[in-house]
């Protein structure tokens, strides 16, 4: 069973890893987003992530369970909201599969796809200013 | 409808406050005639006095015992202070109701002159008062023929409507649609149809639609389809320019029961919706509306509320929240806000609301997708009550 959060407090990697480990498992594949320290060329001081949640939770939910039935694996998706700190993990996927093959496939197709789907946005806080991070734009924010 | 002493009489607990959805009343609709059969216990002026005070600008009235068969003329003071009532509280439309005990079709000759003779006197009232039209129910045929009683109700009219032209009245006489209780005329509106023919082409004869008499009469109105049959069957019948005035009156009885019992603003029978479609409709917006609905001293002003607020809404309006995500929370704000919108609208219509209201939104069909109910949902999405719609530019989680 597939498991997501959406969360405000700091991700704890080895934690999210424990629990798609089952010793029946060969292979633990994860993919940690960790926040830039710099963007477009610009420093970032920090990113604040929104997201419409129950949605969000929605959405996270429909591709874990899609990366389940299509690759026989199990899927911990944990995302990060509100404000994040250069080098702070934004997002951790964790996929546990008997093979490490279905398991790097399952881990880029969720990473992937909640870029793509998942209603979460990220506002960069630069020393001239904020934008909202909507796709490959960069709006001024006010 | 119940008289003034049945509802002063009324010991019915007071009636409990039903959670029907009506538009918020931010943008009432003034423009409409609207208001409700009020009292004149105390003087006739205080139909429009009380009517005022309740948010009526039209109402209707007993200018005489509804009970009783002869009347005292009315006093030079209370026609003046009528007058006055009405240009002090600007009402502009006054209907007044006919005594129930006048049958205009009755088979027994005293009965049939005493009504007439009633009859009179009602436009004798409403004349000096200025009252335009005086609604009268059609009488009953009490089991000695219909097609005699039509007959006498014609000859009733043509001699009554002849007298007072003479006279020179402008007040005149509107049919009222009834509910088919026992041997009433009136219920189809072959019925009326066959009266207007039979009087022939008059300014002063009209007719009143009550809805719930209709209704239970046999008349479905709770669609879009009824509704629009129904208008069709009156309109080929009678007459959509013969109708005067509209008594709004949902039923507690059903369809076809021919059961007269008044019921409030979308609790009964009838429904919200179809009064929704009733005080919107185009052809209908210079027809003065009547509240008969019960509990008139506590609920007049809640049914009219509630009117007012269908009329404010749009014809069958729909009610939904939207939300809005990313750099357009700068403009928009980052809560939901309730919005009402015409009923059948998709995705597409609010979207093009939203475009043009917000200056800074006006990409949005350009580069957002749309969720309805935490749903990624296309553009001919049709929208529905209640419904939570969120915009959503392109995303950056990760």
């Amino acid at each position: 069973m597939s498991e997501v959060r959406i969360v405000s407090e700091q991700l704890d990697v080895l934690k999210i890893c424990a629990s798609v480990s089952d010793s029946m498992n060969g292979a633990i594949c994860t993919f940690i987003g960790q926040t830039r320290n710099n963007a477009r060329s610009r420093e970032v001081a920090y990113l604040e992530y929104n997201a419409y949640v129950p949605m969000a939770e929605k959405q996270l939910k429909i591709i874990s369970d899609e990366a389940e039935k299509r690759w026989g694996c199990s899927v911990v998706i944990h995302h990060r909201l509100g404000r994040v700190d250069p080098g702070e993990a934004s997002v951790i996927v964790a996929v546990g599969s008997p093979h490490r093959g279905d398991g790097f496939e399952a881990c880029r197709f969720c990473i992937d796809t909640l870029k793509k789907d998942v209603p979460i946005w990220k506002k960069e806080t630069c020393p001239d200013g904020s934008f909202w991070i909507e796709g490959d734009e960069a709006i001024n924010a006010d | 409808m119940k008289s003034e002493s049945e509802n002063a009489a009324s010991e019915e607990p007071a009636h409990e406050l039903q959670s029907i959805d009506f538009p918020s009343p931010d943008s009432i609709e003034h423009s409409r005639l609207m208001g409700a059969h009020m009292p004149t216990a105390g003087g006739l002026k205080l139909s429009l006095i009380s009517g005022k005070k309740i948010g009526c600008t039209a109402i209707q009235l007993f200018t005489g015992s509804p009970r009783q068969w002869s009347h005292p003329p009315l006093k030079e003071s209370d026609i003046r202070a009528f007058h006055e009532a009405r240009a002090e509280t600007g009402i502009e439309f006054t209907v007044a109701h006919d005594s129930y005990l006048i049958n205009l079709a009755a088979p027994a000759a005293d009965v049939l002159e005493r009504s007439r003779d009633a009859f009179r006197g009602e436009l004798d009232r409403a004349e000096v008062l200025a009252i335009p039209w005086v609604v009268t129910h059609m009488g009953a045929h009490l089991d000695q023929g219909e097609d005699e009683a039509i007959q006498r109700l014609i000859d009733s009219l043509k001699l009554i409507l002849e007298e007072t032209d003479t006279l020179g009245y402008s007040s005149g006489v509107a049919l009222e649609t009834t509910a088919g209780q026992g041997t009433g005329l009136g219920w189809r509106f072959e019925q009326i149809g066959r009266v207007l023919d039979g009087v022939g082409p008059h300014p002063r004869l009209g007719v009143c639609l009550d809805t719930c008499h209709i209704f239970v009469a046999g008349y479905d109105i709770r669609d879009e389809a009824s509704y629009a049959a129904t208008w069709a069957e009156f309109d080929k019948h009678i007459g959509i320019d013969k109708l005067k005035v509209i008594h709004a009156n949902d039923a507690k009885k059903t369809l076809g029961s021919r059961v007269d019992r008044h019921e409030h603003i979308g609790e009964g029978e009838i429904g919200r919706d179809a009064f929704a479609r009733l005080v919107t409709d185009p052809k209908l917006l210079h027809i003065p509306i009547i509240l008969e609905t019960p509990d008139s001293e506590t609920m007049h002003e809640v049914n009219l509320q509630r009117l007012k607020r269908l009329a404010s809404g749009g014809a069958m309006g729909v009610q939904i929240s939207v939300q809005c995500f990313g750099h357009y929370t700068d403009v928009y704000g980052s809560d939901a806000r309730e919005i009402r919108i015409q009923s059948g609208w998709t995705l597409t219509d609010l979207v093009k609301k939203l475009e043009s209201e917000y200056a800074s939104m006006s990409d949005l069909a350009a580069r957002c997708r749309f969720a309805v109910n935490e749903e990624y949902s296309k553009l001919d999405t049709i929208l529905q009550e209640g419904d939570v719609v969120a915009v959503i530019p392109p995303m950056s989680g990760g």
